[in-house]
């Protein structure tokens, strides 16, 4: 037994170092020299995340025991590993069209940002409980502070405190639940956990397990925003400046779903019937409120609170079904999802010029002043509404014969008819960005990066209409 | 195969250059555009008996089983056709002079005709689903960006309403392929494949319903046309073309292609309720056209009623009618579209398009008027016309099963004139007012244009023998999905 670390540990968990180390450098910049870290911060971070982008491609698994008790470094780590960086990635480069416009530090904002995604990671390659709930955690905090971050924002304040208040309560639940399963089996390692529970003789153990599931059920479905445990994300999204806002729709609405991978596709397959079946329930309430409240939504940042929701209520179709097709069918549309959504967020970062964020009137005639940007937008919207010939459609209908395939024909067609509302709420968008009158204020000058992810995710989203074959098959391998 | 693959890829192509590559100015642009939209055209002529059967069959999602599979038989052939000379009509019907973005409105056109040959084409349902949708987004910036004063909320509910009708379509499509897996050992999207096990599928009486909604509403058939009169009327000329040309077809098309071929028993079993909303259809738009004081919507009732007699060619079962109806859209596109054309000319002179505007226009621009009178003629079904063919083997084929019925249809079509001649009457016919500027006879340009539709009217109205060749086998096709059932 190894309990000495060596340098290919070091490799292995490269990522989480480099991010940390880039953090607390940005943090000391910042505290030391403040106009060298506004000058520099944003390159550093940028630099960073390249950096462990490639460190995550080349790290070698680790076998040392000090480590694998922990973290997992399997082909599904590794996948969400990268795909957390690039989120970052996506966040770090329209946080600087949002610095262009509004006054506020960087270098502490950086590294909340770099801590974020260190969160992420480590729910991604989580292998117990106690670092999946440490990335929670690390993930929730950051964005606690990175809501409020706007100081003289009366929104942004209350966003914070909301966010605060509610994600206490659910790191509660969810410490609650995985309490009351290491009660039942007596650990807390992921992969322990369905001999555990198979071999659970007397049924009181087994009800304290079921228990603990539906704690940290609860716990992790308000991390992902589902109905009924939604009630923050609306305001929180709205009050958080606008990258703030991108990172959270796109970010902790993936970690949330990871989370949940890991612990009932990995961990947990198919253990009871009953928890699929509690799912679909909370799959219809999403499903139904989320599309039906997000038609009335002016300000945008709200909007893309409830357009999550609803997609999040979409995810949960194949979280119902748990078969190995039902998890590429997951992370496909949380690819096509994560696109499409950063996407929107570019032309929405070009726009943004009050406290307030966008709102929808600021879109009247963006055709006649930009078309590059409706263009983008459009795209986008067409995007998340799912209509073909783009990836969302192709997202959209793998989930719904994953959903067919399991037995849960309602549920498919429930989907199906929030689908039309969904269509109506995306299409007015775009209709109005199509319309005749111009609202008067001119566009910001020009900035690179958040035309960089804008451009990328409409190329990669119809790179993946003509030709998904690539990622689906990457999909079920990193499945094995 | 190679020749379907350019045939495909060619005006996905041209959309593409048009879109971005094209930084003309406004009139050599349209003579790009329709250069452009002509290749098709001249691919399936140059083709001749070769395209009967060529294919494209490409795995393209292994994951999801869906297999990018095209092929072309003889229903699609006449279709692709129709396709292939209805939008460079719509392109031509464009002003020049007045519409903003052209690059963006001619790239719009062409990636609808690429997704129309998709459409028309295809064998594998998934992929059928996929350009069903697919098309309503061309459509719909089509609608939006260029014409009346209310088009985008006409865009929106034009839009929505189609896919609210078609979104089910998807959970009877995944039925489909599992039921599929279930009587078959695999599942399967492949439309031959389904077309034989439709019937044997569970809940089929609800799958069926369900793809005739979705068909229903787009072609559209008679209580789920709402959406019609004003889409139609917002549009601008080419848009209105290229939905009444074209988007009624898929939905023709649509019925023929499944409705027809893989519920043949429950087509016949429900064909006295297709009847009667179709017989109902052409009934309520001959009227509603009588007594319209808007040229423009009194052509869109016109095409609503006309397709919903094509419709009633289909839901009878009998191998003539069913003749007809092919027959009969393809005609129909081609008057249709004639028609919103030479409507499109008369609203450029006029300024608008009340039938009150002006009248006795015969003095001052009898070219138009007679390429007018032409093209209505056409309409209205008189014989030597193309239209007269088609209605008389519907009207034929209805006899010999429901002979009231096609009593009460051969009342419509004295309905189809009344409207049609009030409306020559009252802009071309009575005592003239004074002359006005604008009422600039049509040149030779014009008349070149309208040429082609004028030979392909006449020959079919005087000549149909050859194209009903071509329908021919399409027919015997569709009839031969009913015979096992009679054979038991």
């Amino acid at each position: 037994m190894n309990i000495v670390l060596q340098w290919s540990d070091f490799a292995s968990i490269s990522p989480l170092l480099i991010l940390l180390g880039a953090g607390l450098v940005l943090l000391l910049l910042e505290s030391f020299a403040v106009e060298t870290a506004k000058k520099i911060s944003f390159f550093l971070s940028l630099a960073v995340i390249i950096s462990a982008f490639f460190a995550a491609l080349y790290a070698p698994p680790s076998e040392n025991q000090l480590l694998t008790n922990w973290l997992r470094f399997d082909a599904m780590s590794r996948l969400f590993t990268l795909f957390f960086l690039l989120i970052g990635l996506g966040s770090i480069l329209l946080s600087s069209a949002f610095f262009r416009r509004f006054e506020a530090s960087r270098g502490e904002y950086f590294f909340l940002l770099l801590s974020a995604i260190f969160g992420l990671i480590l729910i991604g390659a989580s292998a117990d409980f106690l670092t999946l709930f440490l990335g929670i955690e690390t993930l929730s905090i950051s964005l606690y502070v990175l809501c409020g971050y706007m100081k003289r924002w009366g929104i942004s304040n209350e966003a914070s405190l909301k966010y605060f208040l509610m994600g206490s309560l659910a790191a509660a639940f969810l410490l609650y639940g995985i309490a009351l399963i290491y009660g039942a089996v007596g650990t807390t390692k992921l992969d322990a956990l369905l001999n555990g529970y198979h071999s659970l003789a007397k049924g009181t153990d087994k009800i304290l397990f079921l228990s603990g599931v539906v704690f940290i059920t609860i716990g992790l479905a308000f991390e992902a925003a589902l109905v009924p445990f939604h009630i923050w994300a609306p305001d929180v999204y709205d009050g958080a400046p606008t990258p703030v806002t991108a990172f959270m729709s796109v970010g902790t609405k993936t970690g949330a779903f990871a989370a949940f991978i890991r612990v009932f596709f990995d961990a947990l397959p198919q253990f009871d019937l009953i928890w699929n079946q509690g799912i679909a329930l909370l799959a219809y309430p999403t499903l139904i409120y989320a599309n039906a409240v997000a038609i009335r939504q002016i300000y945008l940042r709200r909007f893309f609170a409830y357009s999550g929701i609803s997609h999040a209520g979409f995810l949960l179709i194949p979280l119902a079904a748990g078969t190995p097709d039902a998890l590429s069918s997951l992370i496909f549309y949380l690819v096509v999802y994560v696109l499409a959504t950063l996407g929107s967020f570019a032309t929405i970062a070009y726009l943004d010029h009050k406290t307030n964020g966008v709102s929808i009137h600021d879109l009247q005639g963006l055709f006649k002043r930009s078309p590059m940007l409706a263009g983008i937008l459009a795209f986008c919207l067409l995007t998340l509404a799912g209509i073909p010939p783009t990836a969302g459609f192709f997202a959209k209908f793998y989930v719904f014969k994953v959903g067919f395939q399991a037995g849960y024909y309602a549920l498919v067609i429930v989907g199906l008819l929030t689908t039309i509302l969904s269509a109506f709420y995306y299409l007015r968008m775009i209709g109005v960005m199509f319309s005749e009158s111009p609202a008067e204020f001119t566009l910001p000058p020009r900035s690179w990066p958040a035309a960089c992810v804008g451009l990328t995710s409409c190329a990669a989203i119809v790179f993946l209409s003509c030709y998904p074959a690539p990622i689906l098959s990457l999909l079920t391998l990193a499945n094995k | 195969m190679l020749n379907l693959i350019v045939l495909f890829f060619v005006p996905f192509a041209t959309s593409f250059a048009a879109f971005f590559f094209l930084p003309l100015a406004k009139r050599p642009l349209k003579a790009a555009a329709f250069m452009m939209s002509l290749l098709p055209l001249i691919i399936l002529l140059s083709g001749e008996k070769s395209w009967i059967g060529s294919e494209i069959n490409y795995d393209w999602l292994p994951g999801i089983s869906i297999k990018f599979h095209l092929m072309i038989d003889y229903l699609s052939l006449i279709f692709l056709y129709l396709l292939a000379i209805v939008i460079p009509v719509s392109i031509l019907a464009v002003r020049s002079a007045e519409i903003p973005y052209p690059n963006f409105f001619y790239g719009m056109v062409l990636l609808l005709q690429g997704l129309l040959i998709g459409f028309f084409t295809a064998r594998d349902l998934a992929v059928f689903t996929i350009f069903w949708e697919g098309m309503l987004v061309p459509l719909y910036f089509i609608i939006s960006l260029w014409g009346g004063p209310n088009r985008q909320q006409a865009a929106i509910k034009f839009l929505v309403y189609m896919i609210a009708g078609s979104t089910l379509m998807i959970a009877a499509v995944l039925a489909l392929y599992f039921s599929a897996e279930s009587l078959h050992g695999t599942g399967t999207f492949n439309i031959d494949v389904l077309a034989k096990i439709a019937e044997k599928a569970p809940y089929a009486p609800w799958l069926c319903a369900i793809f005739l909604l979705a068909f229903a509403v787009k072609t559209p058939l008679f209580p789920f046309h709402a959406w019609l009169p004003d889409t139609y009327y917002q549009a601008s000329t080419a848009g209105t073309i290229l939905l009444s040309g074209i988007l009624s077809k898929a939905g023709i098309y649509g019925f023929m292609r499944i409705g027809l071929e893989f519920y043949p028993t429950l087509m016949i079993e429900w064909s006295p309720l297709l009847l009667g909303l179709g017989i109902t259809g052409v009934l309520y738009g001959g009227l509603a056209a009588w007594m319209q004081n808007d040229f423009k919507r009194l052509l869109a009732y016109s095409s609503f009623a006309h397709v919903n007699f094509v419709l009633v060619g289909i839901f009878v079962w009998n191998q003539v009618a069913h003749s007809g109806a092919i027959l009969q859209a393809f005609n129909h596109g081609i008057t249709i579209s004639a028609l919103f054309m030479v409507a499109g000319w008369l609203e450029e002179r006029l300024g608008s398009t009340s039938i009150h505007q002006a009248s006795g226009l015969a003095k001052f621009m009898p070219l138009l008027c007679w390429l007018t009178l032409f093209f209505v003629l056409s309409n209205v079904a008189l014989p030597g016309f193309n239209n007269f063919i088609g209605e008389l083997m519907i009207l034929f084929g209805l006899f010999s099963l429901h002979p009231w019925l096609a009593g009460i249809l051969g009342l419509t079509v004295i309905l189809s004139v009344i409207y049609m001649l009030r409306w020559m009457q009252k802009i071309y016919f009575q005592s003239p007012g004074f002359f006005q500027d604008s009422w600039i006879d049509i040149k030779g340009r014009e008349l070149a244009i309208s040429l082609p539709l004028i030979i392909i009217v006449m020959w079919i109205g005087v000549y149909p023998a050859p194209i009903l060749k071509q329908i021919e086998p399409a027919v015997k096709k569709i009839a031969s999905t009913e015979s096992p059932k009679e054979a038991q």
